[in-house]
């Protein structure tokens, strides 16, 4: 009878239906991974920053072209942990479009709800994000 | 949290389209059906406590006994040298506590390695806040200790070396012998080494080897979990760590798990039978994804010694991107490695074995391990070198690091 249970359970891991726990992430977390929105440089912009974390090293690069209080164009760069990588593809979608007021509001728990909650211990990706995009405004 | 039906309908449709390839088998291994069906029957045949007089006991006693010659025979130790335990940790915690605290009258020095597993880093750190005194050699280059430096490092009052035996990491194969020759013939001074990684993967004699104590774990060898060893050779004095009963002899109270047991016995007996065969299958699997991954990636560092170490085991940093992000995009298309990287062990430091390789913080980050195993095949590797040759691609389009054309922001060329 056992060997029954075992010949059932080994056929249900060869199974490909067979769930497994997928990666502690959101789906749209890992589509933003797997698919970056926005990913560049964008050649004649006008706001450009790039700043990093000095704890961990993770950089964010943001180039923007501002024209008429506008955000008309924008790419980003970014070399870092997942979230980093992320919050970098959710904000420029955040602020394409917007006008400088808009993005100036814009804060990290934004971000963060955007990209579906990150831990407390990652939110310095979202951090990382909002800091770049101020400092890029501010050029 | 259960999955909604619509994520699993999702899932089941990423399963069926996406192929999955294993390449952890240093963290685990698949059980294999054989050891999985010995098991079975165990748990259910084999119930009676060991430590039972009457016949139920007896044959589990039995089968403990046989379990105990198989896991004895794969490093040609005797049988009652064999004390098991919950698992590699453990044993690791009962072998370097236990014979610190029944040794401490002969002094109160340890010399281990700057590459060590958490469960002996991790309890040679609790000993130092305990008073002890702690060598720690580094590893060059190549990831590999050096003999002389613990031969340098020894005192009147070291009382254990405690090197592991091969790397979990990077593979490396320590002079696990010659540190054995130079504690020989010493008295009141004890050797240790952690072979989670390497027993049934390398072939092993105690006595070639020299130490005193060595641990071993069974997941590594396709038994469940929940299983492991310690060779504790005859005349050694342990201090035990769990008390209140006589199993074990007298080394580690509580009811043996005999299903994990039995389990290891027999992962232990076709670890010894399939040795050869296995590690020249992982090795020639490791060798076509190493000469791939050369031809189609770019900057890339394989890491540790060449030569010296485990055949089933590729460490390989990826410039200018970070390992948790390669993962996750491996593990999208189906493809199960693991990362040196800080941000997937949850700590801000990168891993502490590839920066004792002296090399620079990115690498680090970018070090990603695959490890392959008794059933993976020739098609597995193709697949997993396409798609990391993506994934890395990918990433470096997004990454700032290898842009040249941005000198312009200077202190932040990362």
């Amino acid at each position: 009878m056992i060997c029954k249970i075992l010949q059932d359970v080994q056929d249900s891991l060869v199974n490909p239906a067979n769930p497994v726990n997928p990666v502690p992430y959101s789906s749209k977390f890992k589509d933003h991974l797997a698919h970056p929105r926005n990913a560049g440089e964008l050649p004649g912009a006008n706001a450009v920053a790039d700043e990093k974390n000095p704890v961990c090293g993770d950089r964010l690069r943001l180039s923007l072209i501002v024209k008429d209080n506008r955000i008309k164009a924008v790419r980003y760069l970014a070399y870092g942990c997942p979230p980093t990588l992320v919050c970098g593809s959710i904000l420029t979608e955040l602020i394409d479009g917007k006008t400088i007021e808009e993005a100036r509001n814009l804060t990290r728990a934004d971000l963060v709800n955007a990209v579906g909650g990150l831990p407390s211990r990652k939110h310095h990706a979202a951090a990382l994000a909002i800091e770049t995009l101020h400092a890029a405004l501010a050029n | 949290m259960p999955l909604s039906a619509s994520e699993l309908a999702t899932f089941r449709v990423f399963l069926m389209t996406k192929r999955r390839v294993y390449l952890d088998h240093s963290a685990t291994t698949p059980v294999d059906p054989r050891i999985a069906n010995a098991m079975a029957r165990a748990v259910v045949e084999t119930f009676g406590n060991a430590s039972s007089v009457h016949g139920f006991g007896q044959q589990a006693r039995a089968a403990i006994d046989r379990a105990r010659r198989e896991v004895a025979a794969l490093i040609g130790a005797k049988q009652n040298e064999i004390v098991f335990t919950s698992g590699g940790t453990e044993a690791n915690n009962l072998a370097i506590r236990g014979l610190c605290e029944a040794s401490s009258a002969h002094g109160r020095h340890v010399i281990t390695s700057a590459i060590e597993h958490p469960s002996v880093s991790g309890v040679c750190t609790e000993l130092e806040k305990r008073g002890w005194e702690i060598s720690r050699l580094p590893v060059y280059a190549n990831g590999i200790v050096h003999v002389d430096d613990v031969a340098r490092a020894l005192r009147p009052d070291t009382v254990l070396i405690t090197v592991m035996l091969a790397n979990n990491e990077i593979g490396t194969i320590q002079p696990i012998s010659e540190i054995g020759s130079l504690v020989r013939d010493k008295k009141q001074l004890w050797f240790h080494t952690d072979a989670v990684q390497a027993a049934g993967r390398l072939p092993l004699n105690i006595d070639e080897l020299g130490c005193d104590l060595l641990t071993m774990s069974a997941h590594k060898l396709y038994a469940p979990k929940g299983i492991g060893a310690l060779y504790v050779r005859r005349g050694v004095r342990l201090h035990g760590q769990n008390v209140g009963g006589h199993q074990e002899r007298e080394r580690r109270a509580g009811t043996e798990n005999v299903p994990g047991i039995i389990a290891f016995g027999e992962a232990a007996k076709l670890a010894r039978e399939e040795l050869t065969s296995r590690s020249q299958h992982d090795r020639a699997l490791r060798d076509r994804f190493e000469s791939l991954v050369s031809e189609r990636i770019s900057d890339v560092v394989m890491n540790g010694d060449r030569e010296q170490r485990l055949a089933h085991l590729s460490n390989i940093s990826f410039r200018f991107i970070e390992g948790e992000g390669l993962l996750i995009n491996l593990d999208l298309e189906g493809v199960a490695v693991s990362t040196g990287s800080a941000c997937s062990s949850g700590t801000l430091e990168p891993s502490p074995v590839i920066r004792a390789l002296g090399v620079d913080d990115e690498l680090a980050r970018g070090s990603i391990r695959f490890s392959f195993g008794k059933d993976n095949t020739e098609a597995d590797v193709d697949y997993a070198v396409e798609a990391l040759a993506h994934a890395v691609e990918r990433l470096r389009l997004l990454s700032p690091l290898n842009r040249h054309d941005l000198q312009d922001f200077a202190g932040c060329t990362g």
